[in-house]
């Protein structure tokens, strides 16, 4: 048996010991992918829609996933294709080689790789193949995690990904026990400071009414102490799988509990539901409206209008956080 | 100027259809929209009450509105057929809960419903891989059945040629004479289609595994209480006709075809030659505008070459223009649609007001209701 060394959940592995994710063996008593290049599904999208409003605005992205996750989460919204072994998942897998991947994201037209249906950790060997042809295609690659990797794994992260969003569920924990499946947040806080060094970093907060909602403002305080600059985007979140019988969180009450919460931070977000008032970047300095964006909920974010130049407000000069600039998305493809 | 209420539960915008930008703008329709929608929940493509959500919430326009003519679409049993492992027994129920749905409809607002089923479904069982072709293959989220090829090699075309898992590859040509197109009616078609054989699928961008698919089914049921009807087009001329004497409605059940269809029906053709309608948006222009309208819509379009900075009608999918000629627009008096399959009523119909679920990739939003007309008197 050998340890694994991708994620704190630290699983020893053997021939036939997958795991918690069951992503990984020990074949050879060396830790390898079970389901290298097998993909759950790709689709084509803008990058607000993972989200992330800070960087390259308006991209168009290849977005995909693989199987498999090293969370428990009570609400997971991707449960039929995560909780599912990923054994029983391959006859519909796609069978795409990195050089596959990335033509199929040149031939859309997209310009960056996007992982984000499930947990970046569980497939980080195919993801490094993946981002040396992206990196030779002239594409970017971007994830949103869980968090929850180990150190080294978290600096892989960090080394092939242009930006991550980090979704930081909840700090208690009781709450981390019982809605997530993992012993406490402190490998996740960890890893935020890390890869806030290491690599464009936005964060994510499921809220939960009444169960994590009380967290906000420790949750804020704890990422302005990392960086006023990371953009904070709290989401409305909708029960689904162990959770599809709760009430839906109220849109008033916590969309006022984000704002108090999040006054340390320069960039605060609500949505995840259609038409939130919650989404646009006003400027940190002279709080004109620089960016503004239209909500359609579960992954339907579009950008309406990009009014800075470069990264800089038009109206006071001052300086908003980006990575990247605004992509403007034609119609036409380019030939691959 | 068109309206759209979008409500999240308990929480309300009023937004203009066309840029989706916050409106203070009200009426008196606008008014009581905003109030039948927030007491009418969404419950959830796949819940067991989405088609009686359906059913109440049209009663409820109805007893405000007093329209002449309504579209309904009735598709939980549809969205559960695809994603649900479900024994036939179960299959069985929920058609019977769609039929009581629309004959609860029926019974209390003393429309005449004319029904039609959109098509079979069948069991999901190969799916289809064009990943590694030179060029480009595309599938939407809902397409099974149909794929958009583009800038294809000698090599793609010998491969796709000895496909087992496909029927045919038709040329944009093809299409174009298939339905009599004139020129510049082919710039939304693909420049190939592919074509599944049954029960193949092509996987597109569904997270989901698939149960059961839509098998484009040559003929569809419509009950034949509408008179005689050959082809799906038929029916808006015949709807119209009913329509000079009586109050009519016009509901879809989705994902049925013939065999368990429960009403005395006519089988009428739904699509042309080699092509049929799958259920779903293409089928429904077709049947509102009373004519083919695959050159406006068909799978396999690059859907996401419309989504550019300056599209407008955020909540339309790939439509820039709302379609003209639907047979909302063609009634001269007050309409509305009510519908639980996405969002697209208020698109396809043209009725006066429409209420939909706002919901994506089975993830529930809440609802959408659209005011197209507040003038009707
Ligand atoms: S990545 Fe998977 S196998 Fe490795 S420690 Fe985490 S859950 Fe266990």
């Amino acid at each position: 048996m050998v340890r694994c060394g991708y994620c704190e959940r630290r699983c020893p592995l053997g021939p036939e010991s997958y795991g918690y994710c069951r992503m990984y063996y020990a074949p050879d008593g060396r830790v390898e992918e079970r389901f290298p290049d097998k993909w759950c599904a790709h689709a084509t999208a803008r990058i607000e829609t993972i989200p992330f409003y800070h960087a390259w605005p308006g991209a168009r992205c290849l977005v995909v996933g693989t199987a498999g996750c090293n969370f428990d989460c009570r609400y997971c919204a991707n449960a039929e294709v995560v909780k599912v072994d990923p054994a029983q998942q391959q006859d519909v897998m796609l069978d795409m080689a990195p050089e596959v991947l990335v033509a199929t994201a040149r031939k859309r037209d997209c310009r960056a790789i996007v992982f984000s249906i499930n947990e970046p950790t569980v497939s980080l060997p195919t993801l490094e193949r993946v981002a040396v042809a992206a990196r030779e295609a002239g594409l970017v690659m971007g994830c949103l995690t869980n968090g929850y990797a180990t150190p080294e794994a978290t600096a892989r992260l960090g080394a092939i990904f242009s930006c991550v969003n980090v979704s930081l569920k909840g700090l208690a924990p009781q709450f981390c026990q019982t809605y997530l499946g993992v012993p406490d947040a402190g490998p996740i806080l960890r890893n935020i400071e890390a890869l806030a060094r290491l690599t464009h970093l936005e964060v994510t907060t499921p809220v939960i009414e009444g169960v994590n909602s009380h967290e906000l403002g420790e949750m804020a305080a704890f990422l302005a102490d990392v960086s006023p600059d990371i953009p904070w985007h709290a989401f409305r979140l909708l029960p689904e799988y162990k959770m599809r019988k709760e009430d839906y969180p109220s849109i008033e009450s916590v969309g006022a509990l984000v704002e108090g919460a999040g006054e340390k931070l320069r960039y605060v977000y609500f949505h995840n539901f259609i038409g939130s008032r919650w989404v646009n970047t006003d400027c940190p300095h002279c709080g004109a409206a620089v960016i503004e964006r239209h909500s359609l909920g579960c992954g339907g974010d579009r950008l309406e209008a990009f009014h800075l130049i470069g990264h800089a407000c038009p109206h006071c000069g001052g300086r908003v956080a980006l990575r990247g600039f605004h992509e403007s998305a034609t119609a036409k493809e380019t030939a691959a | 100027m068109s309206l759209a209420i979008l409500d999240a539960r308990e929480w309300q915008q009023v937004v203009d259809l066309r840029t989706g930008r916050p409106l203070e703008a009200q009426g008196a329709v606008v008014d009581m929209v905003g109030a039948l929608v927030d007491r009418h929940p969404f419950p959830g493509d796949r819940d067991n009450q989405s088609n009686d959500w359906v059913t109440d919430t049209a009663l409820d326009l109805i007893a405000q509105y007093d329209p002449r003519f309504a579209f309904l679409s009735f598709s939980e049993q549809y969205y559960s057929w695809r994603y649900s492992p479900l024994t036939e027994a179960e299959r069985q129920q929920r058609v019977d809960g769609a039929f009581a749905a629309v004959e609860r409809f029926a019974q209390a607002s003393g429309f005449t419903v004319v029904v039609v089923g959109t098509g079979d479904l069948v069991p999901a069982a190969v799916p289809v891989d064009l990943e590694g072709l030179d060029g480009l293959a595309v599938s939407s989220n809902w397409c099974a059945h149909y794929a958009g090829l583009y800038d294809l090699s000698d090599r793609d075309r010998a491969l796709l040629a000895a496909h087992p898992g496909l029927e045919r590859v038709v040329s944009r040509q093809d299409i174009m004479t298939l339905f009599d197109g004139r020129p510049g009616d082919e710039e939304r078609l693909p420049e190939s289609m592919a074509v599944t054989r049954e029960g193949h699928f092509f996987k597109g961008t569904s997270l989901r595994r698939l149960y059961m698919i839509p098998q484009p089914s040559a003929v569809v049921p419509v009950s034949r209480n509408l008179g005689p009807v050959g082809s799906v087009t038929d029916i808006r001329a015949a709807l119209l006709k009913l329509l000079e004497t009586q109050k009519v409605a016009l509901a879809f059940v989705e994902g049925v075809g013939c065999a368990d269809f429960r009403l005395p029906h006519t089988a009428c053709a739904n699509g042309r030659g080699w092509f049929a309608y799958e259920p779903g948006d293409g089928q429904f222009l077709a049947i509102s505008q009373g004519k083919h309208s695959i050159f406006e819509h068909n799978g396999g379009y690059r859907y996401y070459q419309d989504d550019t900075d300056s599209k407008p009608y955020p909540y339309s999918g790939f439509f820039t223009e709302i379609p003209s000629g639907t047979i909302g627009q063609a009634i001269p008096g007050r309409s509305i649609a009510v519908g639980n399959r996405s969002m697209f009523m208020h698109v396809l119909t043209g009725c006066d007001v429409t209420c939909e679920c706002f919901a994506r990739n089975l993830y529930n939003q809440g609802v959408m209701a659209v005011v197209h007309r507040q003038d009707k008197a």
